[in-house]
């Protein structure tokens, strides 16, 4: 093709080096299959949002008693999640958790507590069981990012992917660009791999500051917006995720936290978390922000975390480890000069993300089938930006189940690449690069701020019609202006293509939001028109997909998988696969 | 730079008698914000969108010379914000 594009034809293409991206590369490569990876970072093993570490990692183990059997822990799914989740893939998702943690130590990931010999296993966020290790897994990213490298990926670091090649609902590829040397590239592959993480600088928090974001700031949904673009079927994508951070900081934590047994009190120094959940702090996360959410619009505010009944070995531990989540932590509070042996710890709600609601295996994003296929063919996603997520480890296995899913695919698909479209791709990159001589354009913060604006007003934490409505005129007023974006330099195009991501997530959201008459899962998504839970009509998905003007919404009853929307034969076989 | 003028704080100090100019922050930056010319032994790496800062520490654990600093800007560390105001208007 030429014309200034490195071309690379390949079998396996991954958009997102993180953890699910990583893990997906792993089964491709041990079928001697050839993976490009595009990673925004320049690290494989540091990019992502575990980049600086992580300290706990959700798992069956088998280990003996009933509650550590798949089997227990998938009868309690439908509860943990309000009915909405699709049980086919989370069934499998769950039976593959103790294979892949094998996979994951003998790559050298060592989750053993060295104070015990042995694996530290915690309850936290209203689980059925202590499924939770807690580990020091500084090096967690690094070991699994030097596995792919053992296995001779080819990784394009710095490189953005911008846009699918899709040929008759058909993934062929991807077009992307390197933000530091301007290149452009046309990848060719026969599988694609979407794992770019979920979606974030959406709405404002109490700093106010865009990037000081709970979750990693530059995932902004590139990945939901790619597969929206190339046709491929999103759920879940009315339910903001948000959590309890120092306020100030929107940073991770609340975990650790709340499984040492800290208490919630309001301003009048009442610990209030039981008149919302008999399980106290120990509810659910989603059940945790709802509270704190409710305490504050009456007038409870400010409110605090206290944990000053600890006993000081806990404390000791917990400010050992208080830099594992976030290493920046300790030096929040030293700035702050505060000491939470004496102090309270005023708390905010942070700024929403859409991701999986605060529940575990409800993942908001690209609807996925037990091979962890889009209702694109060839079209795979896993991790935060698909339908089954639960952290590193709902990354893990389920971009492990897609990687395998995609090395049948690539075998069972005898199809030859299809010819780039030189046209098409040369206009995708001249409006792109336009964004660079435009000094009187839009500049993408200005495009981001709004977005941010109209969710928090309206799409945020109470909702009814009329504001919905609002919010989506503005959305799609801001969506007019996109043309006029403007970057300075390279960095900044990269931004524009982010600023986009999350727009265009919004509106999603937006209208799905609008479409879920009723309450469910708290203030993950309250409605004030429809305050209540109806099962009887809303024990459904919400599907988007691409319509002639704009998503087109339809739903599926939650008693069958998300596939059943897909309109591909089943594979024989199929229909038993972990149900 | 279309960086806002409010955005001016700087969120990483590098001590430049420490630094030791090897590239590592710029290469871990998750942000793509720290900017250094490969291998020039004599410039300092730049924060160059400092506005775009998660804060996550990543450039100062890995620093080889512990030359970095972390500064929380004011309204991380002492904020006023009224929370209620993040929770929403209703239409009626
Ligand atoms: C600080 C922190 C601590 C956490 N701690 C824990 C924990 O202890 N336990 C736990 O279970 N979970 C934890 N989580 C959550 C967990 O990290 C995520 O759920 C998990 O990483 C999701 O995996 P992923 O592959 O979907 O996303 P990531 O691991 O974030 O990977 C996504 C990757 O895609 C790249 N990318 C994005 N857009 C593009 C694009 N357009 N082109 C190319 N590349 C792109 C990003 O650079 C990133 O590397 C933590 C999260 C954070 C932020
Ligand atoms: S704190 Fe993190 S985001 Fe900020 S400059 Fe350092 S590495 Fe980059
Ligand atoms: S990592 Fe430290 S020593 Fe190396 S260039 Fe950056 S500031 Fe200087």
């Amino acid at each position: 093709m030429s014309d200034g594009w490195n071309e690379i034809d390949t079998d396996l293409l991954v958009i997102g080096g993180g953890v699910a991206g990583s893990l997906a590369a792993i089964p491709a490569l041990e079928a001697g299959l050839k993976v490009v990876i595009c990673e925004k970072g320049r690290l494989l093993d540091h990019c992502g949002s575990v980049g600086c570490g992580v300290d706990h990692y959700l798992t069956v183990m088998d280990s003996g008693p009933e509650w550590d059997t798949p089997e227990f822990l998938i009868k309690h799914v439908p509860g943990l999640t309000d009915g909405i989740v699709d049980m086919a893939v989370t069934s499998k998702v769950i039976h593959q958790m103790p294979r892949i943690l094998k996979k994951i130590e003998s790559f050298g990931v060592d989750f053993k507590d060295p104070r015990i010999g042995d694996y530290y296993r915690l309850r936290s966020f209203g689980l059925p069981g202590t499924y939770h290790i807690n580990f020091d897994g500084t090096d967690f990213k690094k070991l699994i990012g030097q596995q792919v490298r053992r296995g001779r990926a080819t990784v394009l670091m710095r490189t953005m992917g911008v846009q699918l090649l899709i040929d008759d609902n058909r993934a062929y590829g991807a077009l992307a660009f390197n933000f530091r040397t301007g290149e452009w590239f046309a990848i060719r592959a026969k599988a694609v791999m979407l794992a770019a993480g979920e979606v974030n600088r959406l709405s404002k928090n109490a700093s106010g500051l865009a990037f000081d974001s709970w979750h990693f700031p530059y995932n902004t949904g590139d990945a939901h917006a790619m597969g929206y673009r190339a046709g491929a079927k999103l759920a879940n994508m009315e339910f903001i995720e948000s959590t309890l951070t120092p306020k100030g900081f929107s940073a991770q934590g609340l975990n650790a936290l709340v499984s040492l047994g800290a208490y919630f009190v309001n301003k009048s120094g009442e610990r209030f978390m039981f008149k919302y959940d008999e399980k106290g702090e120990n509810a659910r996360r989603a059940v945790l922000a709802d509270a704190v959410v409710n305490e504050f619009l009456l007038g409870n505010g400010p409110i605090y975390v206290d944990l000053r009944h600890l006993p000081e070995d806990e404390l000791d531990h917990m400010e050992a480890t208080l830099q594992v989540d976030r290493y920046t932590m300790p030096a929040f509070y030293d700035q702050k000069k505060l000491n939470f042996r004496e102090d309270l710890v005023e708390i905010s709600v942070s700024e929403f993300s859409i991701r999986r609601s605060g529940v575990y295996f409800r993942g908001s994003g690209l609807a996925v089938d037990t091979n962890g296929e889009t209702s694109v063919e060839g079209l795979f996603a896993a991790g935060d930006c698909a339908t089954v997520s639960g952290g590193i480890a709902g990354a893990a296995v389920l971009g492990h189940i897609a990687g395998e899913g995609a090395v049948k695919r690539i075998h069972t698909s005898p199809r030859s690449l299809p010819e780039i479209d030189r046209e098409a791709a040369g206009a995708i990159r001249a409006e792109a690069m336009g964004c660079l001589g435009r000094p009187d354009g839009m500049p993408w913060r200005e495009l981001e701020d709004q977005t941010r604006q109209t969710v928090t007003d309206y799409v945020g934490v109470r909702r009814n019609d009329k504001g919905l409505r609002l919010a989506l005129a503005t959305l799609h007023a801001l969506a007019e202006k996109e043309p006029t974006l403007q970057a300075d330099d390279l960095h900044g195009l990269m931004r524009v293509y982010e600023s986009k991501s999350i727009r265009l997530c919004a509106e999603l959201m937006a209208t799905t939001s609008l479409t879920r008459k009723e309450t469910r899962t708290r203030s993950a998504h309250r409605r004030l028109d429809y305050p209540e839970t109806d099962d009887r009509n809303w024990r459904k998905f919400i599907i988007v997909e691409r319509g002639a003007d704009g998503p087109a919404v339809s739903t599926l009853t939650t008693d069958r998988p998300l596939a059943d929307a897909f309109g591909r034969a089943p594979e024989r076989g199929e229909a038993d696969v972990g149900t | 730079m279309s960086a806002p003028e409010s955005a001016t704080h700087n969120p990483i100090d590098i001590d430049p008698g420490k630094c030791v100019r090897c590239d590592f922050c710029d290469w871990i930056c998750p942000g793509d914000l720290i900017y250094h010319e490969d291998g020039n032994k004599e410039k300092l790496p730049v924060v160059m969108y400092p506005d775009e800062c998660w804060y996550c520490g990543l450039c100062q654990s890995i620093c080889p010379a512990d030359a970095i600093t972390i500064i929380f800007p004011e309204e991380m560390i002492h904020n006023k914000t009224d929370v209620v105001s993040l929770l929403g208007k209703v239409v009626k």
